[in-house]
């Protein structure tokens, strides 16, 4: 057992444990192994866990040099260095001013301090006149015990540990300005366990340990004698670089979609009216776009890139419909649909990617971008929020595919068979669906919603075949797994919480 | 998205049937595109999905609609209305202002809860359906003491005085609109025009200020009362007949006796409400094409029956107060749903498509990996920010900030357009905690180019702590390109954000690739940080123009 124990022993505990047969403070301890006061506590430490030593902590007054303390440590004390000044017999105010650099404050404190002690003589003239007495001439070959105080002061000290002058003396310094602080500290005793006797005094102990492991001893073979750690010892918290946890959440959603298929596509943040409503065939003046509170850009408040021919199109049908469509009846305004805004909803890159030369079919496409709305801040809304969707692009594709799409995605995102698909509306889709799913913990949750595409929208873009079109409502599930109940925390700017966080 | 109350004894009154309520939340989940909330006593609270669907946001609407789901009452619903014996002139004055208008007289008794329910009708169709009243607004009187011809005119402002409801003085319309809460409210619709709309009736009484306020003597309509004169007006003949028959319908399944009331517009006389007996062609190729249900011609009869249409080979008549049928497809999802999402097979997609991300996505990943790597933690913020963060505590001036105009915070009111300010008010953000600090993020920023407006991926890298300096931020930099395998150069960059002789514009084959440096003290100030800072900024937008070439 003991030899176990000391074979793990670190080389500050093999020097502090036989230094406690001599002396239980840290301070003493420092001064008889030579070690700094931190080394000695993290041996006390490690000593305790291993039960060898046990510690008391106490509180008791310390005292330490203030900033004058320091200066006159090295300098001397005003009053030394004043009669040093006048040593050689009667000498000016100005002149010992000027050669002791004293402040006109210490100035006056010297010769309070020299006076009341029969140290000086003073002569009141146009100028004041001191000289030194007898008993100065002695104080100054005697020396000020004052100063053997600050000499004393290596490092803050106990008030106990002085003798009773001394504390006299400390207790004059104390009272003058900036000399000394004395505040009360948390002071640390060991004593050791009849353990950890045993094993200061023992030989072994003194036996050769090596720490580290070093390319020498490697190379010689010489590596014996390594000793062992303490392997339950805590370590100082590491920060690494990390991605953010609720991004890494959406690189995981579109690293399944691209698995299943859906290829990525981009749209400005800046959109004009156009391809964020007119384009879905939301008519200009309805209440269906009052679901969207869009923020208007200020400059430049308008679009200059528009396709004249899609918009000409679109204008069409929202005015008097297709073959089989009443349309919405109403004049078509320009102004309007050049308006730019930022972004309301996902949806507004279906659109350009429908009317797109680009466009395959059959195809399968997605987006997740960030989206604003103008509403109020709170822990359910964001002025920033990503929105996830797209669509798929084939022929014969109708409601059962759409289903099929829903419950693809309640099985892909929330792990679950058990969903229930029912009628949703969405102003642009026709029919459209909802889609709750069980989550294996949160219990049912609106997931997804999808519509096919109205012909009205898709075939001023120049699109015949059927669209489904679709959006997932991940927010809920990311805040779940990353438990938060803030939306706003998605954007946290808590680096605790980020380092923190967990990687999942 | 109107949310509708009411009691559900009345509701199970009009479906004929009683139900538990478990069912009810059920069937409104599966068929009325709502969600029901359940609360004290009888009341429940349905929210309803739609917004172009107003005949469903009544407890009449929805028994009406459930009694066909449920097949207890199936295809149109029946209503009858009296010939007309009243009459009501348009003057050709409200034209201009507001010129539709259609109206009935109704009898029958009025409760406390029927008066609350067509209240709540009345406010959802006008705000929602109705735009604000502007579109559509709705007026109920009293119709005992209304003498009949009812003028419908718009006159000068000044010439009219009547007492508004829940006033007890007479005012001319003007100060109607100024003092009283709806002519605060609505004010604006007939503000700008130099007559406004009125309704007066025989003894030049006035009925109401359209579409504002009634009158307090004829306008009022009281429990207790067994006439009701209802009239809808606005600037949409479709809207303003569809709030009649709506109404109209709902009345007369509460046992009102309806009367038509005769409209005379110059030349033009005819009775209101106006059916309009809207029918569509319906082919069982177009149900399959959509719903992928392979159906009968007699099972989509009796379907489109069940969501209270009638059929007639391939015609199908549509309810007079529905108007949100544009398109056939309108129709067919109506089949579908009373078919019952429940019952509907779901189907795979079958073409094989290969996925991708976008090039650019690729690129932010590679560089995302990159900083990971050099321990730097990822950060995501809004992209929305402010001139303060952007401009001010940077020491930055220049215009190519995409601002908003109706912001609601300051915090929000500009979209980023460099992503160093934003490392900036993280690490402002974050003094309390360890030391050195190493961000990044990745993401877009947004700028003003002439008329146009350009989306930039970027990257910003930043470390803050006591020995963070420009070596430290350059070789962050070095790595990032000897990672990409491209060449670059730095350049001395002049700028307010960064200590001058310390900061560089980062040259890649030529163009300008991002900059690096050495935060000016003054800005750390503004940003009230302690420690040093160095970051770097790179234009992946740029970067991949140049690695593509």
């Amino acid at each position: 057992m003991t030899e176990g124990i000391i074979g793990s022993l670190h080389g500050l505990e093999r020097v502090v444990l036989p230094a406690l047969l001599k002396c239980r403070c840290v301070d003493h301890l420092c001064k008889h192994t030579d070690l700094k006061s931190v080394e000695v506590l993290r041996a006390l430490r490690w000593l305790r866990d291993k039960g060898l030593v046990e510690i008391r902590e106490d509180s008791t007054d310390f005292v330490e040099l203030d900033d004058n303390g320091r200066t006159y440590r090295s300098k001397g004390l005003p009053e030394r260095r004043f009669l040093n000044a006048i040593g050689n017999g009667k000498t000016g105010m100005a002149e010992i001013m000027k050669s002791t650099d004293l402040s006109r404050e210490e100035f006056n404190v010297s010769i309070g301090i020299l006076r009341k002690n029969d140290l000086i003589t003073m002569e009141k003239r146009k100028e004041p006149v001191f000289d030194i007495t007898k008993k100065g001439t002695e104080k100054l070959e005697d020396g000020f015990h004052a100063e053997l105080i600050l000499k004393k002061l290596d490092e803050p000290m106990e008030l106990a540990s002085f003798e009773e002058e001394e504390k006299e003396e400390v207790r004059m310094l104390r009272a003058r300005r900036g000399i000394l602080k004395i505040d009360p500290r948390k002071k640390i005793e060991a004593t050791l366990t009849a353990e950890g006797r045993k094993l200061a005094e023992s030989e072994n102990l003194k036996e050769k340990v090596v720490d580290r492991l070093t390319p020498g001893m490697i190379k010689s073979g010489n590596w014996q004698g390594l000793r062992s750690y303490n392997l339950k010892a805590s370590v100082p918290r590491l920060n690494f670089g990390k991605k953010q946890p609720y991004r890494r959440f959406l690189d995981e959603v579109r690293i399944r979609l691209t698995a299943l298929g859906f290829k990525e596509m981009s749209g400005p943040v800046v959109e004009s009216e156009f391809w964020n409503m007119d384009a879905l065939f939301m008519p200009q003046f309805h209440s269906a776009r009052d679901i969207h509170d869009v923020y208007y850009v200020k400059n430049p408040k308008r679009a200059s890139d528009l396709p004249m021919k899609t918009v000409e199109r679109v204008k069409q049908v929202h005015e008097k419909g297709l073959p089989g469509s009443r349309g919405w009846g109403y004049k078509f305004d320009y102004t309007k649909t050049t308006r730019h805004v930022l972004r309301s909803h996902d949806t507004s890159i279906s659109p350009r990617t429908l009317s797109s030369k680009d466009l395959k079919i059959p195809g399968k496409y997605f987006q997740i971008v960030r989206c604003f709305r103008c509403d109020v801040i709170d822990a359910t809304h964001n002025a920033d929020f990503d929105q996830i969707g797209g669509f798929v692009v084939d022929d014969n594709l109708n409601l059962r595919h759409l289903f099929g799409v829903l419950r693809m995605f309640a099985k892909e995102f929330c792990g679950t068979d058990e969903v229930r698909v029912v009628p949703s509306y969405f102003p642009f889709t026709e029919p459209s669906a909802a889609l709750y799913a069980k989550h294996p913990v949160m219990d049912w949750i609106e997931l997804a919603g999808a519509g096919i595409f109205r012909p009205e929208m898709t075939r001023p873009l120049g699109v015949e075949k059927p669209v489904i079109a679709w959006g997932i409502g991940l927010g809920r599930v990311a805040m779940f797994k990353l438990g938060i109940k803030d939306i706003r925390q998605l954007y946290s700017h808590d680096l605790e919480f980020l380092r923190k966080a967990r990687v999942t | 998205m109107p949310v509708i109350s009411f009691s559900f004894r009345d509701f199970q009154d009009l479906l004929g049937r009683t139900l538990l309520p478990g069912k009810f939340s059920d069937l409104v989940a599966l068929y009325a595109k709502g969600e029901v909330e359940w609360h004290r006593n009888d009341e429940v609270k349905v929210a309803l999905d739609d917004t172009n669907m107003p005949y469903m946001w009544c407890v009449e609407g929805l028994a009406r609609f459930f009694r066909g789901i449920l097949e207890i009452e199936t295809g149109l619903p029946e209503i009858k209305a009296a010939k007309a014996g009243k009459t009501i002139l348009v003057d050709h004055s409200v034209k201009k202002i507001r010129p539709y208008i259609a109206c009935f007289a109704a009898s029958g008794k009025i409760t406390e809860y029927l008066l609350e329910q067509l209240i709540q009708l009345q406010e959802k169709f006008c705000e929602g359906y109705g735009r604000k009243r502007k579109k559509v607004s709705i007026g109920l009187y009293s119709g005992k003491h209304v003498a009949f011809p009812v003028s419908y005119k718009a006159v000068n402002p000044d010439s009219v005085k009547f007492t508004p409801l829940e006033m007890n003085e007479e005012m001319n319309l003007p100060d109607v609109l100024e003092r009283h809460p709806k002519g605060k409210a609505y004010g604006s619709i007939i503000k700008e025009f130099a007559k406004y709309p009125v309704l007066v009736d025989n003894y030049g009484q006035v009925l109401s200020l359209v579409p504002i306020i009634n009158s307090n003597t004829l306008g009022k309509l009281k429990v207790g009362d067994s006439e009701i004169l209802f009239e809808a007006t606005g600037t949409d003949e479709d809207a303003v007949e569809l709030a009649a028959n709506l109404f109209a319908q709902n009345l007369y399944e509460r046992r009102f006796e309806l009367e038509k009331i005769s409209i005379e517009s110059g030349q033009k006389k005819w009775e209101s409400p106006v059916s309009f007996s809207e029918k569509m062609e319906i082919k069982n190729a177009d149900v399959e094409f959509l719903t992928g249900l392979k159906l009968s011609q007699s099972e989509i009869k009796n379907l489109l029956e069940k969501a209270r249409y009638d059929v007639s080979g391939n015609s199908v008549t549509i309810p007079d107060y529905r108007r949100d049928i544009l398109h056939v497809f309108d129709v067919i999802e109506d089949i579908a749903i009373a078919y019952g999402f429940d019952n509907i097979e779901s189907a795979p997609l079958e073409s094989y498509t290969a996925g991708s991300s976008t090039e650019m996505n690729g690129l932010a990943d590679t560089l995302r990996e990159i900083a990971v790597g050099l321990g730097f933690q990822e950060i995501l913020s809004p992209i929305l920010s402010s001139k303060t963060v952007l401009q001010e505590k940077m020491e930055q001036t220049g215009n190519d900030m995409v601002e908003i105009e109706n912001f609601m915070s300051e915090t929000f009111s500009a979209v980023r357009n460099r992503l160093i300010p934003i490392m900036l008010e993280v690490l402002s953000k974050n003094k309390h905690n360890e030391y050195p600090q190493k961000i990044f993020e990745q993401g877009l920023v947004s700028r003003v180019a002439g008329q146009e407006v350009e989306d930039r991926e970027m990257i910003s890298l930043a470390t803050s702590h006591a020995k963070a300096d420009f070596t430290e931020i350059k070789q962050q930099a070095d790595a990032i390109f000897r990672s990409l395998g491209l060449d670059y150069s730095i350049e001395r960059l002049e700028g307010n954000a960064f200590i001058p002789g310390r900061a560089g514009k980062i040259k890649v084959g030529g163009k300008d690739a991002g900059i690096l440096g050495e935060i000016s003290p003054k800005v750390l100030k503004n940003w009230q940080l302690e420690m040093p800072v160095a970051a770097l900024e790179l234009d992946l937008t740029r970067l991949m123009s140049i690695i593509s070439t």
